[in-house]
């Protein structure tokens, strides 16, 4: 590649710099939390260092389509057209997450189910994965990418089982066993291809991506069969691809939600990226079909292990987890077409869905604050009580499920369509098949948790999820304004249901003064005793006449707060992937130039 | 006929006479040397033969509704054990009956000679022989296939399952012998020549305990002669698998010329080897407690596992 | 050192390699699968050195020392004082497929091992690939310990000699993937570890005990 520019030399120390602002803003962000903790000053660093990673990102794209794939720090790290695709997603998502940390968070503290160190060393680790998925996505070769992979796994192993809970300890346990097993297949099929690699008619290459690709056509058939089997097995373990994806609902459903939002952004779609590369060089040496084939059974056996697992699932962030298994098989299949437009669109829908699901996941961990509970059937009528919490979720699935306008509606129809092309027909057909019934499932679960009356309070409140009882559930619906209600269908008659308890439970809020943490536990299983009749004729007819001082204190305190950042984040993210469903924009030349690294084509 | 074939000839008389004559002896020195090492005086090494004799002395009896089987069955196990004696490679190489000295025709006469006494065993329709014969077929099931397949990868490198072929290869080329395919072999086939042999901790020789005994509970009705016959058989079993573990993993000493010296060797070195490896067996018997009956599956599939990866071993790491 | 004694050598510590891993497999109690699993990683750095003389080279000597320190000292070590500190002797007494069924897997595996290396054996024929069926043997029968076992450590002792074995094949194909990668391999493996550790640690807080039995929290 020539370079058009006057001083290549001052150039490519620019773009050295450049290379090493995704992996080093990061790790200063994370050197930053570690010294100074979680405080009010470093609130907002984890959103400067995402949104400066976001702009490295697109100095890169800029510097790679205007002079090719750059090399920097001793051949360790490469940059091309498809780095700089994913180091856009890695950036996109871990804004969006940065942004609605700090609202997490709050609460978490609020509610005393984290404390100081507990928030230190969650950003402080969040800094340190989005460092190693920007070495990753930047390393030149399979050797450092294997190492950023596998390192990955044990920064977020804590993040995982952060609340030292049963199910997060087990569910730390079952993602850092079965990661690492699949990582180290991957390792073993690295070491055969560098063996493959070492014994070519051509002088020995290593494991640099360029090297492999171009020693490619040469590789022993037998050798390289074998290891490209391990890797895209290793990585798909990474990627949540179905043999061995039993980590992935476990460790999304227990992380806290910036870091679900996170895992389901960024880690799966990079470790997915890793999948791209090594067909990258199977379709050199193999010829498509072998990559093809076994993406193919990757990819329908996620498909149906996700719609199987989603027809009855009743947690919601499970629901979520599933969701990315269900879409990191779409990604498995197009790639497996592995036409232009087919990897055109896996590598949208990469980016589509890393915003859309983090922002589900952003909303489920505010649901979870909010109603206490993760049980599908526990959340019944959100809409009536967090109208715009429920709004973005809403909009999250209808973008999950592919709806236009949102990006995931182009790039699954991409996918679609390359396949029915491609004469793969009949694969398509079964997956889109599959596609609708997840789509269905979801639709299903995510009406049945906004739309409707409220659970009975009982229910909400019965099993506390850990930490302290707040009676969050029982105040929201007071002060829950009606014309929310009016809204929906059904809406007068829901309001009237969500009066009751409420007035039921104001008395006895009376009777322990000025608790607003005392357990809500406590004062409900005296309401079935009580008669109806205890409350005011005055409450049943309008929630607004509830005067209890508690009931409004608690009920103030969700009045007054602002919308949490997760709000915007989410709201934003939406708004993005909306927006890249209707245009690429500025990212169209990119996204064009990725897909020709992945196919070939010049 | 000509020379090979006489030393042949004195080669099998030797190793019967010498088999014979020294095998309750090594019964009594391993008896001794636990003696020692538990503390007690033992009744010397020579003990065995003196049951022996006096066991020949007295009248022959048999139980009543017993068949032939049982009459017949101490016979057999002899006979088996002296055939094997003749043809193996204990002291030369060169067998006048070598063809004889096949892999799985020794393999299937020792079997013989097992089938037969568990046969007796039931023929006496008592609880013991019965618990005794079951038990030990149990064992044995599991036993020859583990034997066959140790022994078989050691057959692999020499591209023959003669023994003495096997044999005389180990000695033209040492670097054989200390090969994973022989560490595996060995393992697979020391924990088999336990159980076979009826050893701790598989079983425990000395006990007369209806719950332990295996061998013992089957030869429970033996008395007089056919007693001494089985217990001679019992012993010169003890010494044919000991020497052919000693001269399939460390076959030097052994005679491979009709020189009156090298022969004398051959015995010497047979005699020390065989020995030796019941010494070790005795002195490890002391500090093993006996496998519960359930476990002993446990130990020889792990055995057969050995021998299976020798064989595959014996083809990959070549 | 001469090319027969070489292969001799190379082949006994190959043999080692796999017996300790069917050893493994063989034994219950943690402080002996422990013991057997500090003699494999000797095995392994044996295999290492011997390679290292046999192509005199002094930085694989150095390496071979490292997986000596790691396999064979660091890492039994450490699992030798999680298993002390987990209390009451420790035994696997019902894995999932009993230790029968499990030695009789073992030998299907190995053999599986060896008809899936095949390409690699014939891509460049030497003493050392020919080895290489029983490095991916090992890397079976860790792969079998770790879904099999049900206490948390003989699980990370399952994945411990997965890792044994994908080393071993790494060195018999001798191919230096570099020092970098080389480095961040082990310090990962040691990470992994540690990171286990704490999880476990946490999980005898939670549960009282670390049978993975007590892992039904999650499920669908």
């Amino acid at each position: 590649m020539t370079t058009v520019l006057i001083s290549s030399e001052s150039m490519s120390t620019w773009i050295a710099w450049l290379m090493l602002a995704p992996v080093a803003l990061p790790l200063i962000a994370a050197l930053l939390y570690g010294s100074l903790g979680w405080r009010p000053a470093t609130t907002w660093a984890a959103a400067l260092s995402a949104a400066c990673v976001l702009s490295a990102a697109c100095g890169i794209a800029v510097a790679v389509s205007s002079s090719g794939p750059q090399v920097a720090f001793f051949g360790l790290l490469r940059v091309d057209a498809l780095s700089a695709f994913m180091l856009v997603v890695i950036g996109a998502v871990a804004l969006v997450s940065a942004v609605a940390t700090p609202g997490h968070l709050r609460v978490e503290r609020e509610f005393g189910r984290a404390d100081d160190r507990d928030c230190r060393h969650m950003v402080l680790l969040i800094q340190l994965f989005l460092a190693l998925m920007a070495l990753a996505v930047e390393a030149a070769g399979l050797g450092v990418l294997w190492v950023a992979m596998e390192a990955t796994t044990i920064v977020t192993a804590f993040l995982v089982g952060q609340r030292r809970g049963r199910a997060a300890v087990e569910a730390a346990w079952k993602y850092v066993v079965i990661c690492s097993t699949g990582i180290a297949l991957a390792l073993l099929g690295t070491f055969l291809l560098n063996f493959a690699a070492q014994h070519t008619p051509s002088p020995p290459a290593g494991l640099d991506w360029v090297d492999l690709v171009a020693a490619a056509p040469s590789l022993d058939t037998g050798v390289t069969r074998i290891a490209v089997a391990l890797l895209i097995i290793g990585f798909g373990t990474k990627a949540g691809l179905a043999p061995l994806h039993a980590w992935l609902p476990d460790a999304h459903s227990q992380a806290p939600a910036p870091v679900s939002a996170l895992m389901s952004g960024v880690l799966i779609s990079v470790a997915f990226y890793a999948v791209l590369r090594v067909k990258v060089i199977a379709d050199a040496a193999l010829g498509p079909e072998f990559a093809r084939a076994l993406l193919v059974v990757l990819a329908l056996a996620s498909l149906a292990l996700a719609a199987s697992l989603l027809l009855a699932q009743r947690d919601y962030k499970r629901m979520l987890a599933y969701s990315s298994i269900e879409n990191m098989g779409l990604l498995a299949l197009g790639a497996a077409v592995g036409s232009p437009l087919a990897i055109a669109a896996v590598l949208l829908h990469m980016l589509g869905h890393g915003l859309a699901k983090s922002s589900l996941f952003l909303g489920a961990g505010r649901i979870l604050q909010v109603t206490r509970t993760s049980r599908i059937d526990r959340v019944r009528g959100l809409a009536a009580r967090e109208p715009l919490l429920a709004g973005c979720f809403g909009f999250g699935v209808l973008a999950i499920i592919a709806f236009p306008p949102f990006a995931l509606f182009a790039s699954e129809l991409g996918i679609a369509r390359a396949g029915f092309a491609d004469g793969m027909g009949w694969v398509m057909g079964a997956a889109l098949g599959l596609v609708l019934v997840i789509a269905a499932a979801l639709v299903n679960h995510t009406s049945r948790m906004l739309l409707g009356a409220p659970a009975p309070p009982e229910g909400s409140v019965a099993k506390p999820v850990g930490g302290v009882g707040v009676p969050v559930p029982i105040a929201v619906p007071a002060i829950s304004p009606s014309p929310v209600g009016t809204a929906l269908p059904g809406g007068p008659a829901s309001v009237v249901t969500v009066a009751s308890p409420v007035a039921v439970a104001s008395p006895f809020g009376v009777a322990s003064p000025g608790t607003s943490a005392s357990p809500g536990a406590g004062t409900l299983p005296a309401a079935p005793t009580l008669p109806g009749t205890v409350t005011s004729p005055g409450a049943v007819t309008s929630p607004g006449a509830v005067t209890s001082p508690v009931a409004a204190v608690t009920a103030d305190r969700f009045r007054r707060r602002r919308p949490g950042s997760e709000i915007y984040a989410m709201i934003g993210a939406l708004l993005t992937c909306a927006a890249l469903g209707v245009t690429l924009g500025p990212l169209g030349p990119l996204l064009e130039q990725a897909t020709a690294v992945v196919t070939r084509t010049p | 006929m000509n020379a090979p074939s006489l030393f042949g000839t004195v080669g099998v008389i030797l190793q019967l006479l010498i088999v014979v004559a020294l095998s309750p002896v090594l019964t009594g020195l391993m008896r001794q040397i636990r003696a020692l090492l538990e503390g007690r005086a033992g009744s010397g090494i020579a003990q065995p033969w003196r049951d022996l004799r006096k066991l020949m002395r007295k009248q022959r009896t048999s139980p009543r509704g017993t068949t032939e089987v049982f009459r017949v069955a101490p016979l057999l196990l002899v006979a088996t054990c002296l055939v094997v004696t003749a043809v193996a490679p204990f002291v030369t190489t060169a067998s006048a009956l070598d063809p004889v000295a096949d892999l799985f025709a020794v393999v299937a006469l020792l079997t013989l000679g097992t089938v037969a006494l568990a046969l007796a065993g039931l023929d006496t329709g008592t609880a013991f022989g019965g618990m005794g014969a079951s038990r030990e077929t149990t064992i044995i099931a599991l036993v020859e296939p583990t034997m066959l397949v140790a022994i078989f990868a050691l057959s692999v490198p020499v591209g023959s399952t003669n023994l003495a072929a096997i044999v005389t290869s180990g000695l033209d080329d040492p670097a054989q012998v200390f090969s994973p395919v022989s560490l595996l072999a060995a393992v697979a086939l020391i924990v088999v020549i336990i159980a076979e042999t009826g050893r701790l901790p598989v079983d425990n020789p000395s006990t007369h305990l209806e719950l332990t005994m295996v061998h013992e509970a089957m030869v429970l009705e033996y008395s007089g002669p056919d007693l001494a016959m089985v217990e001679l058989a019992s012993s010169m079993r003890l010494t044919v698998f000991l020497g052919l573990l000693a001269n399939l993993f460390v076959p030097w000493g052994i005679a491979t010329s009709a020189s009156p010296l090298l022969i004398a060797v051959g015995v010497l070195a047979f005699v020390v080897k065989v020995a030796f490896l019941g010494g070790c067996l005795a002195v490890g018997e002391v500090f093993l407690a006996k496998l519960r009956l359930f476990r002993v599956p446990e130990l020889l599939a792990g055995s057969f596992v050995l021998g299976l990866l020798a064989v595959a071993a014996s083809f990959f790491l070549a | 050192m001469s090319t027969a004694l070489y292969v001799q050598l190379l082949n006994l510590v190959a043999g080692a390699f796999l017996l300790t891993a069917v050893l493994i497999l063989w034994r219950r109690e943690l402080t002996a699968i422990i013991d057997v699993f500090a003699l494999q990683g000797a095995a392994l750095a044996t295999l290492v050195g011997i390679i290292a003389v046999a192509q005199g080279s002094a930085e694989l000597g150095a390496v071979a020392l490292g997986v000596l320190f790691l396999r064979a000292g660091l890492l039994p070590w450490m699992l030798r004082r999680a298993a002390v500190a987990a209390g009451a002797t420790q035994r696997e007494t019902r894995p999932l497929v009993n230790v029968v069924s499990s030695l009789l897997a073992a030998a299907a595996l190995t053999l599986l091992a060896y008809a899936v290396s095949q390409p690699l054996v014939e891509l460049a024929p030497s003493p050392s690939t020919h080895a290489i069926p029983v490095g991916m043997a090992v890397v079976l029968i860790g792969f079998f310990i770790l879904v099999t076992r049900r206490l948390a450590l003989s699980q990370l002792v399952g994945f411990l000699l997965l890792d044994n074995g994908i080393t071993a094949v790494g060195f018999l194909t001798a191919t230096g993937v570099g020092l970098i990668v080389e480095l961040g391999v082990s310090l990962d493996v040691l990470l992994v570890v540690l990171v286990l550790q704490v999880l476990k640690t946490r999980m005898r807080e939670a549960f009282g005990a670390t049978d993975l039995d007590e892992l039904r929290e999650l499920h669908d």
